[in-house]
């Protein structure tokens, strides 16, 4: 079993506490950023490899350059732990059981970045994370680890409750919510580095990429990336759930392969049956079938496979389950998530739900498949976010990769 | 508790809604934070409660309006004391969630988006509260519960007061 | 300036110019929904893509400024074929109800369905329902069901009246747009949201049903319902005169003007034409005798005006001219009455209630053309008295012939009793105007003018800019345009008629203008043609 990392604290008894942090170690990546120049973060940053862990997988150190040199502008550190993905948990394991290390990420985020402000979007429902992850900050304030004693001008956090909104996920529809709007994604450009919440240029970056920033700082880039694969560093967590005997936050090496996390990590299908599918990365991804998962799950494994390892959030299906079932519960989803603001997602989003839902009830017909494909094939790519791009992963892989199955159930009539 | 129809703010809460106002570089930053404040305050958000949330941030009716329906845990009617809010998403829907929404229903006499007749209980069918591990699963006020079983439901439907 | 081509071609537009707007200068329409050229970008409706070389997919371009060196195409089959899916999207949930729709034939989603559309339809599933025919206000009643919201009535509210009455409510396809309940749309602007909707969801109350689009012919003209002179059209049901409750006006919409009301119109201005086509209207010349008045001919109401004008002085005429009045009949009868040698005159009647200005469009001052009175020289001449003066010297019977245009003086800022004095103390009463009133019904003669709609003739604004309007409708019955009545009576008048004046002696109103043009410094250099359709200054 490799070094656990990011999820070293979980079940350490007290180590949500600052002094329980501290005794593992914690802040000391703080206490070295402090002595290094705000470029020197970015660059070991950018050296490690560390790709955002929210799901757009982008390179962190790369996002926070896109602020413009030398803007005078207020900077904000805007952490995204909306979570929401389905089939995703691992920020909440944060939130709840090791809170100091977002903080101390933000802090060397902050720094990196010339930011004094940062707010912590928090979904709503996480109530329990929300009151672990405002006692962190409290000890923080009351120890003065936060708030105008911080170098460099001082940092401050602000908590944010969310209020029920898949879309707030996306970062800009998380801006548009911060600034007490419907939770609309943006026009872009302008880019939130440039023109983000407030009007003011913003950095979002979800909970697990800041809490490897610690790690980063104190251990090096090079260390970090190499725990990776050569175009992503780290370890990160995966969140496994389905029909697997141990579901559960499981952290890997980028490089595991879904098989290793399904088998090796998580006991494998429950009760001994066989797999039948499963979605590597949040229900947004594409679905793989088992002969597909001798893949490493970084940024370009699943890729390779016409899917992508988004949140990491592993959701495994074994031979029980209908797919058209899943599709119809996956196609409720994005219909009742979608923000309404553009065009192809608002109308096209229901309208496949009603067809998927159709086909479960037993009133499929044979030009639905085809219908689904061809709307969601040509409303991807038109949207003013991922929202929809998401929705068309599992939209077009279930009926591609499980036709047969959808054809065999409209053929029947019968209800899945 | 206060009245929705007539909402205002104490003293105390509206030294809280200027904190919270302030914690933003635009105030409107704090209209969910505040929103949240009221409907723990009355209960739920009613018409008259967005009216009078938009007056303390120079909004229409509207635009608060707009942030109400958009958002799923503001409630528009009164709920019940307690609001049980079964996951149906695809993790829990592997794991069996349908028998527990059906169960539910039965035990409750209600479906999802009712409250039952003694205003004890409003049930709902939620997407992902991304407790996957635990499913299937659902919220219980502030608490997630899961690993669900209909006999696990039935002790903690059976002790909510 | 950036340079770059779109569809081949090459154009140089200012920096920060979208692509829509720089492909319409290329001669390129690029179709598209929310985007306004008045509201900030929403990019909500996703039809304006364009595909940009270098850009690996097509872009929307009302988010997209130009760039020097930008090559874009508007017509290639990748964008061509995304406009089709968009159009698609747009009508999955819409009712397709055209056959009742009242935007038929000026939607949207008709036009760029046959133009960009022409797809085959594949939704057979239970549309989603909303609320229909809801009246948001005096003026505006709303479809829900047909709006694809672009969310351009929103941002009106939001960005131009700042009153935020409209929001859009729930999310996904249940998404609509609503008032907050129990509030209604009544700002002074809430016909302009109609304008503006590219589709049927937003209909005008006052319009709906009355007449089928297309049967309507439009005339480029001006809202004469304050000093601003928003540009209009006017439309009018002449095709179909059974239709429209058989009234010619049916609507007035906004014409662009950047400098004057760019693409709005106010409600008072929009819904302030009923007076054109009102059974009021005056429609043959009158004389009073014993107290009775008897319809005439012109010939006969003009020999009686005539008459009282030569049997009295000139200090015992007093006229009350109006800024109601366009340029060409105010120059003309300055001519008259400077031929005649009357000095009291006057244009300024007070308002019972003054208006106000409303910070937009809407001026205090509801006259069209106070500004056009003032340079023309329709206020006292020397040694004249001023309105008020004329009504007392003719209670005091020294003003012995009152001549009141347009004004309904029983309803102005005058005191009643002032008003009865001067209209019971006149030897002669004449009265022209457009429609009867109290004035009118004790006038001895009255003369029935053409409205402003029913000819050709110009409005100063307030910021001193000449604009043109055009015929809508022809003159009810007898009426006549003013500036005509004025040469007739000249013709009449031996003095008058031998001095040959341009202005009275004009057979068309380019002819007056071109005499005052001719003989007003402020208007030197003006013609008609060189008005336009956005109008000149008057020279300082």
């Amino acid at each position: 079993m490799a070094e656990k990392i990011l999820s070293k604290n979980f079940d350490v008894q007290g180590a949500h506490t600052l002094r329980g942090y501290r005794d593992g170690g914690g802040y000391r990546g703080w206490d070295k950023a402090k002595g290094m120049e705000p470029a020197a973060i970015t660059e070991e940053v950018k050296r490690s490899n560390l790709r955002g862990l929210g799901g757009a997988g982008f390179p962190t150190g790369v996002k926070w350059g896109f602020i413009p040199k030398g803007s005078t502008a207020p900077k904000y550190l805007v952490v995204n732990a909306d979570e929401g993905e389905p089939g995703t948990f691992k920020d909440r394991y944060i939130l709840e059981r090791d809170p100091h290390a977002l903080i101390e990420g933000m802090l060397i985020a902050a720094r990196a970045i010339d930011s004094r402000l940062g707010f912590v979007y928090i979904r709503g429902e996480y109530v329990q994370p929300w009151r672990a992850f405002s006692a962190a900050v409290k000890e923080a304030y009351d120890a003065g680890l936060l708030g105008p004693s911080v170098p460099g001008g001082g940092f401050d956090i602000v908590i944010h409750r969310g209020a029920g909104a898949y879309i707030c996920g996306e970062e800009t529809g998380l801006i548009s919510s911060l600034e007490g709007m419907k939770g609309w994604p943006k026009v872009k450009p302008p880019f939130p580095a440039v023109k983000g919440a407030f009007g003011q240029p913003t950095i979002v970056n979800n909970v697990e990429t800041l809490a490897c920033l610690p790690h980063i700082v104190t251990r090096g880039g090079e260390w970090f990336a190499g725990l990776g694969t050569k175009t992503q560093g780290g370890t990160r967590l995966y969140s496994v759930s389905g029909h697997v005997a141990r579901p559960g936050v499981v952290e890997a090496p980028v490089s595991v392969t879904l098989r290793q996390l399904i088998y090796d990590h998580c006991g494998g299908i429950r009760g001994g049956r066989r797999l039948k599918a499963v979605v590597p990365g949040g229900s947004s991804a594409a679905i793989l079938t088992p002969d597909e998962i001798d893949i490493p799950m970084d940024v370009d494994g699943p890729k390779s496979k016409g899917s992508m390892i988004g949140s990491a959030g592993v959701i495994v299906m074994d031979d029980t389950v209908s797919i058209p079932d899943a599709l119809m519960v996956v196609a409720r989803f994005y219909a009742h998530e979608s923000c309404g603001q553009c065009t192809p997602c608002r109308e096209s989003t229901g309208w496949i739900y009603r067809m998927a839902h159709r086909i479960v009830e037993g009133k499929g017909r044979k030009e639905d498949l085809d219908n689904i494909l061809d709307v969601a094939k040509r409303g991807a790519g038109t949207t003013i976010c991922a929202f929809y791009d998401g929705a068309v992963g599992p939209y077009i892989s279930y009926i591609e990769k499980f036709r047969e199955e959808f054809e065999a159930l409209i053929r029947s009539g019968a209800h899945a | 508790m206060a009245d929705p129809k007539n909402p205002r703010f104490t003293e105390a809460q509206l030294a809280e809604v200027r904190r919270l106002q302030g914690l933003y570089p635009d105030k409107r930053g704090a209209l969910l934070p505040v929103l949240h404040l009221a409907q723990d305050t009355f209960g739920y958000i009613s018409l008259e409660i967005e009216a009078y949330v938009g007056t303390l941030f120079e909004l229409s009716p509207a635009h608060v309006h707009e942030v109400v329906t958009f958002y799923t845990m503001y409630f528009q009617q009164p709920r019940g004391r307690h609001v049980v809010a079964v996951c149906h998403n695809l993790s829990c829907h592997l794991m069996g969630a349908k028998d527990i929404i059906e169960h539910c229903k039965t035990r409750l006499g209600v479906e999802p988006g009712e409250t039952t007749a003694d205003g004890k209980v409003t049930l709902l069918t939620v997407e992902c509260l991304c407790a996957c591990e635990l499913a299937p699963m659902m919220q219980v006020d502030d608490r997630y519960e899961g690993l669900l079983t209909t006999d696990k439901v039935d002790g903690i439907l059976g002790g909510l007061a | 300036m950036p340079k770059l081509t779109i569809n081949g071609k090459e154009i140089e537009v200012p920096a920060g110019t979208n692509l829509i707007e720089a492909a319409r200068a290329a001669g390129a329409e690029v179709p598209h929904y929310c985007y306004h050229p008045g509201l900030s970008i929403a990019g909500q409706c996703r039809l304006c893509m364009v595909d940009i070389d270098k850009v690996p997919r097509p872009q929307i371009a009302c988010n997209t400024q130009v760039a020097e060196g930008m090559v874009v195409h508007t017509e290639t089959d990748r964008v061509k074929d995304t406009r089709r899916s968009i159009m698609e999207f747009h009508l999955i949930n819409h009712p397709l109800d055209c056959p009742v729709c009242d935007q038929a034939g000026e939607c949207w989603l008709q036009i760029y369905y046959m133009k960009h559309g022409l797809y085959d339809p594949r939704m057979t599933d239970e549309k989603v329902h909303k609320p229909k025919a809801v009246p948001l206000g005096p003026h505006v009643i709303l479809d829900a069901e047909r709006c694809i919201l672009c969310s351009r009535c929103v941002r009106f509210c939001d960005e131009i009246t700042g009153t935020g009455e409209l929001g859009i409510f729930q999310r996904g396809d249940h998404s609509e747009i609503g008032l907050f309940p129990g509030t209604v749309l009544d700002n002074n602007y809430s016909g302009n949201v109609i304008d503006i909707c590219p589709v049927g969801a937003l209909t005008d109350r006052d319009f709906r049903f009355q007449v089928r689009v297309w049967y309507l012919d439009s005339a480029r003209s001006l809202c004469n319902g304050c000093a601003r002179g928003c540009n209009v059209e006017i439309h009018t049901s002449k095709q179909r005169p059974h239709h429209n409750q058989g009234k010619r006006i049916a609507r007035l919409k906004p014409r662009f003007n950047a400098e004057v009301n760019q693409w709005w119109l106010c409600d008072i201005g929009r819904y302030g034409f009923r007076w054109i086509d009102d059974d009021s209207r005056l429609t043959a010349p009158a004389v009073k005798t014993d107290g009775q008045a008897m319809e005439t001919t012109w010939d006969e109401a003009l020999a009686a005006v005539a008459g009282a004008l030569g049997r009295h002085r000139p200090d015992e005429v007093g006229v009350l001219a109006s800024p109601q009045m366009s340029n060409e009949d105010l120059w003309a009868l300055r001519r008259l009455l400077d031929g005649l040698g009357v000095a009291n005159r006057d244009f300024t009647v007070p308002p019972r209630e003054p208006g106000e200005d409303d910070k937009l469009l809407l001026r205090a001052d509801r006259n069209p053309n106070t500004r056009g009175a003032t340079l023309l020289g329709l206020g006292p001449g020397p040694g004249g008295l001023d309105a008020g003066g004329i009504l007392d010297a003719a209670a005091q019977k020294k003003v012995k012939c009152l001549w009141v245009l347009h004004h309904e003086l029983t309803a102005s800022g005058f005191a009643a009793a002032r008003v009865n004095g001067a209209l019971a103390g006149a030897e002669t009463l004449i009265f022209q105007g457009t429609n009867a009133g109290l004035t009118s019904a004790r006038a001895s003669v009255v003369l029935p003018s053409a409205a402003y709609a029913e000819g050709d003739g110009t409005f100063t604004n307030f910021q001193g800019r000449v604009q043109r309007f055009r015929p809508a409708v022809t003159p009810l019955g007898e009426a006549q345009p003013d500036w005509r009545v004025f040469g007739r009576l000249a013709a009449r008048v031996p003095k008058l008629a031998a001095a040959a004046d341009p202005a009275l002696g004009a057979e068309r109103p380019d002819q007056v203008f071109a005499a005052l043009a001719a003989a007003v410094p402020a208007y030197a250099g003006l013609t008609y043609r060189s008005l336009g359709d956005a109008g000149q200054m008057v020279k300082a």
